[in-house]
């Protein structure tokens, strides 16, 4: 599966949104991740990232999926900061 | 399906907020996602420390070493997890009982001439008269199942590789020199190709043995010596027609590879850094490509093959099923 992951959350607790998210998917956009992920990887994402985000700030995080990568037609404008590469 | 990582780049790899950080020598940072990665595949200087091998010991990635050259030079291969002592008494068994063995062997070097002659007939069938070839391989495999030692299944299969690559020339449409086989180091282009490939191929085996309960220093078809993790040999033998030579044809007949992707210092026996990402990329392409199993009925990667080949491995070792060499069917 592949998503595209975003969150909002307070600014405290930014820093620890984007270090767990770094670990599952590659950080294309301040608060904003894309990979490719599976069911329990991404199960376990959500759980931890419950641990993080608070209610009483309306903290919140979206998944948006896509079965496959093909089927997610990306386009940068501007400049492309972190290209999603496995080969450095 | 989990990543591999290729790095290329000196720099340093380490561990950083749970997850692992890939430093450039520039100071550009890459980060690598941890939960999400099968194996490093370390090409550039990389400067490591043990607390990345700690943690990656935890989450159980292997990283791969090559050399300046592309050679591969070994592997950082965490603690085994997996670890069953009854499967290794019945694998050491089946080594040591010469019938066992040689059932074995058989199989792998079946399976393995399989897919040279299905690499031919693809080929024969789309305008390149490899007739005499395929007959040949076909003499040589009706030799397989008379076969009375190992050293003599060996012999065949050494005679079967010979044989297909004497094919070779035809079925690429670039002008090449290649006449024979030939390592350390290699002679030419061709030559250089099928030595990375294979490194290549070697470690997605390894890394796939990895992941069950099998013990890669015990092998059947190769000897099992020292130094070496020769379980993933005999592996490879039955993927190496499949993975890398068929890469090899694409890449030059689609001239993806010529000249100028190897070094000419030393005679374009090795590839350059270009030639090198170009072969990456397209063996990573490779592993990841899904086709439907027909006995799975469902969509397994190229690379799984070679998990599901291990299975079937250790069904035979502990005679719930017999092993039969991979056979490709599309």
């Amino acid at each position: 599966m592949y998503v595209i992951v975003v969150y909002d959350v307070d600014q405290k607790r930014c820093g620890k949104m984007l270090k767990l998210c770094r670990g599952y998917l590659h950080h294309i956009q301040n608060s904003v991740f894309e990979g490719e992920i599976t069911e329990a990887k991404l199960e376990e994402l959500k759980i931890k990232s419950r641990k993080i985000m608070r209610e009483e700030d309306n903290d919140s995080l979206i998944v948006f999926k896509s079965r496959n990568e093909k089927w997610l037609e990306k386009e940068i404008v501007g400049t492309d900061k972190r290209p999603v590469d496995n080969v450095l | 399906m989990k990543q591999n990582y290729y790095i290329f780049n000196n720099g340093c790899l380490r561990r950083q907020e749970n997850t692992i950080f890939f430093e450039k020598e520039d100071g550009t940072r890459n980060v690598i996602p941890i939960e999400n990665t099968e194996a490093v595949y370390a090409f550039g200087e990389i400067d490591f420390n043990t607390k990345l091998f700690n943690y990656l010991a935890q989450k159980g990635i292997p990283v791969h070493v090559f050399n300046y050259y592309g050679f591969y030079s070994g592997s950082y291969y965490p603690r085994e997890t997996l670890n069953s002592g009854q499967l290794l008494v019945k694998q050491v068994n089946h080594y040591t009982n010469m019938r066992h063995r040689l059932a074995l062997a058989r199989a792998f070097v079946n399976g393995a001439s399989f897919n040279i002659v299905k690499n031919l007939r693809y080929y024969n069938n789309r305008g390149k008269d490899l007739g005499e070839y395929i007959n040949a391989i076909e003499g040589y495999r009706s030799r397989i199942e008379e076969s009375g030692a190992v050293e003599e299944l060996m012999g065949i299969e050494g005679n079967i590789r010979n044989t297909y690559y004497k094919a070779w020339p035809t079925i690429i449409d670039c002008e090449i020199e290649f006449e024979r086989r030939v390592k350390q180091p290699p002679d030419n282009m061709i030559n250089a190709l099928i030595s990375y490939l294979n490194s290549l191929v070697y470690t997605t085996c390894l890394g796939e043995i990895y992941h069950t309960q099998l013990n890669p220093l015990i092998s059947f078809l190769h000897e099992p010596g020292e130094r070496r993790y020769s379980l993933s040999l005999d592996l490879a033998e039955i993927f190496k027609p499949i993975f890398s030579d068929r890469i090899i044809f694409t890449l030059l007949n689609r001239q993806q590879i010529t000249n100028k992707d190897f070094m000419t210092e030393v005679n374009l026996c090795y590839l350059n850094e270009s030639g090198r990402k170009t072969v990456v990329r397209e063996y990573d392409e490779r592993l990841k490509t899904v086709i439907t199993h027909k006995k799975l009925e469902r969509q397994v990667s190229y690379r799984h093959l070679v998990r599901l080949e291990c299975y079937k491995l250790v069904k035979h070792l502990i005679g719930e099923q017999e092993y039969e060499g991979f056979k490709i069917w599309w």
